[in-house]
């Protein structure tokens, strides 16, 4: 049946577009006369007011929400009453931690550790050990998951793209098609992907059917990889790399294509082997696509949310923290400690993006800036 | 020439919709039916639709991260649509005044309608009751029963579930349904599974505890009742003599082990399609009793349909959209699987409301007779979500050193703060 209702419905909101152009055009006619009355030149003013409408959505829909999150992690907010604020409250909860020393192995970590605290790490040396736990031990969990998911994942990916790359750039035939084919995993909905290794990665999937003749072998069951604790991060490492191989592949590859052939002569004449060759000529001149990979690497790999939506992990293992944060506002309706926990996790991700940007120094070789230098 | 163009496109617009404006009033409501769901309640619609000149309904189905987008749009005055379905736990929202108070508009409804209150289950209104107004019309109270495949229990040689069974004849049931059938060793066959499914709430509740008590002062989980409920559930959960391990369960799907014939008996809501998979020959009946309480109590999954209190219309017109609201619940009390109201909890209602469910309706009136429903207060998600990740995740999947009473008593406190 036709929708009898869909002008009425639709019209306010078609309305309100049209105004909102309307609004737009107003105030570019605006900065563009009050330019031109301050002595502007035209073409000056053209461009400063055409850039306008793009500065108004970046205030509005970056500025302002970013603020406004920094502002509510001091709050208490459930989007429907007014935000309460509550100072550092939601930090001082997140970083409500404590340890406790175990006298025996088989101690419970409850009876050492503050009330209402549970269990993130245990580390057990000789006949005890201890035993880390924290108010917000899903926060703690997540973040344990996700960082060691990132230290581990990033740079592996980073040096399978390099072997790729390294192999693409050989005279091979198809290459194209090598190419193609290597990049297709960044192209692919990572909902899909995700769906696609849950299925392969259970227990009757196509992994542990493969690799039954080892398993068995040793007389093992067959890996539960979602549902084992100790099999979850390496089976999300797993999912990454076969994702992070072929988009960082392609931009290495760019990076082989663009080293000068006269530096491998030149080496060549000075008695260099192949390892040479990789190590003085090739790493150095690869080292600013390397350095571009291992940043947007790590970002990505701290924001990791997809898999996680979509994989559930067991509790003792956390999730993914962009996942957690997702939860805490939209499940629970606490968007002031969801906020707070984005923030910490901004934080995270600035200060490891600027210690891979302070150590840039020591392995980035920028041949330009060389050249200016000389 | 562009320009008037265009401005002529605006004009136009502008008097078509102000044309449409005229018309009778557009009523939306946002469900998070999915493509069959939601053709099944566009005839519903139609329905409506052509038998009133007062109104149109719209359908805005959306059936992805539905409670997202609706709290979104909640959370924006004016935007979204007219009425929503919420489930139980989002009727929590009540409390921070998004939907319209409908005791007014209902009080002067017919005897036996949709909008007659006093013909609801009581428990299952309460759940839309907040600080004196009612805040939904409910469309669904959905008992927890125990569907048992028959096949199993006759190649079992054994008597099917009844009425009158107990915990104790269906643990006996269960363990002797746990059989390795190809004798290699491996379990292929189980006598019920859980894993935090069916909710704990209905053992609590049948051994004589209570998961909040009536005034909402107390989280009283550690008193013995309720640990001996409790106890009970986790003994039964993942243990290998009568139901799966969660790794098989995460692997092999929960109702779908029911569905392929490797589970005797499972405990699902009534309107749930596990009585009519092809080449299963299943029935149903009441969950057990508790042995020493005698009782019966199941858990109710409900769910109502409310009115967004931003919405203008609401503002400008809310006896026109309580008329719909009472029209739209009627047409779905005649659809769902069980519908709320006592004057409609008959078996021939229910056959006649949804054919395929005829041979179990008996069964499920009776269960309906002992349903009871979540004790749902503003900060139930808070309650909600503590009560899962800090408790009973905890004690359901082995990440606790303490007992269930230790835990129980530890957590109270922090449940607590959450009440009103």
């Amino acid at each position: 049946m036709t929708d009898p209702g869909a002008l009425n419905t639709y019209l306010p909101t078609l309305i309100r577009y049209l105004l909102v152009m309307i609004g737009i055009g107003v105030i570019m006619v605006v900065v563009y006369r009050v330019q031109r009355a301050l002595g502007v030149k035209q073409e000056a003013a053209t461009g400063r007011t055409l850039v306008v409408p793009w500065i108004i959505g970046f205030v509005i829909f970056t500025v302002f929400t970013i603020g406004a999150s920094f502002y509510l992690s001091f709050t208490e907010y459930n989007l429907f009453s007014a935000p309460e604020w509550v100072g550092l409250e939601n930090y001082q909860d997140l970083f409500d931690v404590s340890a406790g020393t175990l006298e025996s192995r088989e101690q419970r970590s409850t009876d050492v550790l503050e009330r209402r605290h549970q269990e993130i790490v245990r580390v057990e040396v000789g006949g005890g050990g201890f035993v880390f736990g924290a108010r917000e031990h899903a926060f703690w969990r997540s973040m344990r998951l996700t960082l060691l998911y990132s230290f581990i994942s990033v740079p592996l990916g980073l040096f399978g793209a390099l072997g790729v790359a390294l192999l693409l750039n050989q005279k091979v035939r198809f290459l194209s098609f090598w190419r193609v084919l290597y990049y297709m995993p960044a192209i692919l909905p990572a909902v899909a992907t995700a769906l696609l290794w849950r299925w392969m990665f259970s227990q009757n999937g196509i992994i542990n059917s493969l690799t039954a003749p080892i398993w068995q072998g040793f007389g093992w069951e067959a890996p539960r990889w979602f549902t084992d604790p100790a099999l979850a991060l390496p089976a999300f490492i797993i999912i990454s790399l076969w994702g992070i191989f072929g988009a960082n592949s392609v931009i290495l590859l760019a990076g082989l294509k663009g080293i000068p052939q006269e530096l491998y002569e030149a080496a060549a004449i000075d008695g260099a082997g192949s390892w040479a060759k990789f190590r003085h000529v090739t790493i150095p001149m690869l080292s600013p696509a390397l350095f571009y990979n291992l940043v947007t690497g790590t970002i990505g790999a701290l924001q990791v949310f997809e898999i996680a939506a979509f994989i559930q992990t067991p509790a003792a293992v956390g999730t993914f923290l962009n996942w957690l944060i997702y939860q805490e506002a939209f499940n629970l309706r606490n968007m002031g400690m969801a906020s707070a926990m984005a923030w910490i996790m901004l934080l995270i991700i600035l200060a490891l993006t600027a210690l891979i940007f302070r150590s840039s120094s020591a392995w980035v070789f920028y041949q330009g800036a060389r050249e200016e230098a000389a | 020439m562009k320009i008037r163009l265009m401005a002529s496109m605006l004009v136009l617009l502008l008097v078509t919709g102000a044309v449409a404006a005229q018309d009778v009033p557009t009523i939306t409501i946002s469900t998070w039916a999915g493509v069959d769901e939601a053709a099944e309640f566009q005839t519903i619609l139609d329905d409506i639709n052509a038998n009133t000149t007062e109104f149109q309904v719209v359908h805005q189905p959306i059936p992805a991260d539905y409670y997202t987008v609706v709290q979104t749009q909640l959370a924006a005055p004016g935007s979204g649509a007219d009425m929503y379905w919420m489930d139980q736990n989002n009727m929590a929202l009540a409390a921070d005044g998004v939907f319209m108070d409908l005791s007014q508009c209902l009080a002067d409804s017919e005897p036996q309608t949709a909008g007659d209150l006093s013909d609801y289950y009581p428990g299952i209104l309460a759940v839309n009751e907040h600080d004196g107004g009612v805040y939904g019309l409910p469309w669904i109270a959905q008992p927890v029963v125990l569907y048992f495949n028959r096949g199993l229990f006759d190649a079992a040689d054994m008597d099917y579930p009844t009425n009158e069974w107990t915990w104790d004849d269906f643990m006996t049931a269960a363990t002797a349904l746990t059989l390795d059938n190809d004798g290699d060793g491996n379990t292929d066959q189980w006598g019920f599974t859980n894993n935090s499914w069916p909710p704990p709430y209905i053992f609590i509740w049948q051994a004589g505890g209570e998961l909040i008590n009536a005034d909402f002062t107390e989280v009283p989980l550690d008193s013995p009742e309720a640990v001996a409920g409790m106890e009970f559930y986790l003994n039964t959960a993942y243990n290998p003599e009568m139901s799966p391990s969660r790794e098989i369960i995460a692997e092999q799907g929960f109702g779908e082990m029911f569905k392929a014939g490797r589970i005797a008996m499972f405990m699902g809501g009534a309107a749930d399609d596990l009585d009519r998979v092809e080449g299963l020959d299943v029935g149903v009946v009441p969950v057990p009793a508790n042995p020493d309480t005698g009782s019966r109590t199941t858990f109710a999954w409900n769910a109502s349909t409310v009115v967004n209190a931003s919405s203008p219309l609401a503002q400008e017109n809310p006896e026109l959209l309580c008329d719909a609201l009472v029209a739209v619940t009627e047409g779905i009390h005649h659809w769902k699987v069980l519908s709320p109201r006592i004057s409609q909890g008959t078996a021939e209602f229910l056959a006649e409301s949804e054919p395929r469910k005829a041979d179990s309706a008996e069964a499920i009136i009776e269960a309906a007779q002992d349903m009871r429903a979540l004790p749902i207060f503003g900060d139930y998600a808070e309650f909600d979500a503590i009560f899962w990740s800090e408790f009973w995740g905890p004690l359901i999947n082995d990440e606790t050193d303490l007992s269930v009473a230790e835990l129980a008593a530890e957590i109270r406190p922090e449940l607590e703060d959450t009440l009103p």
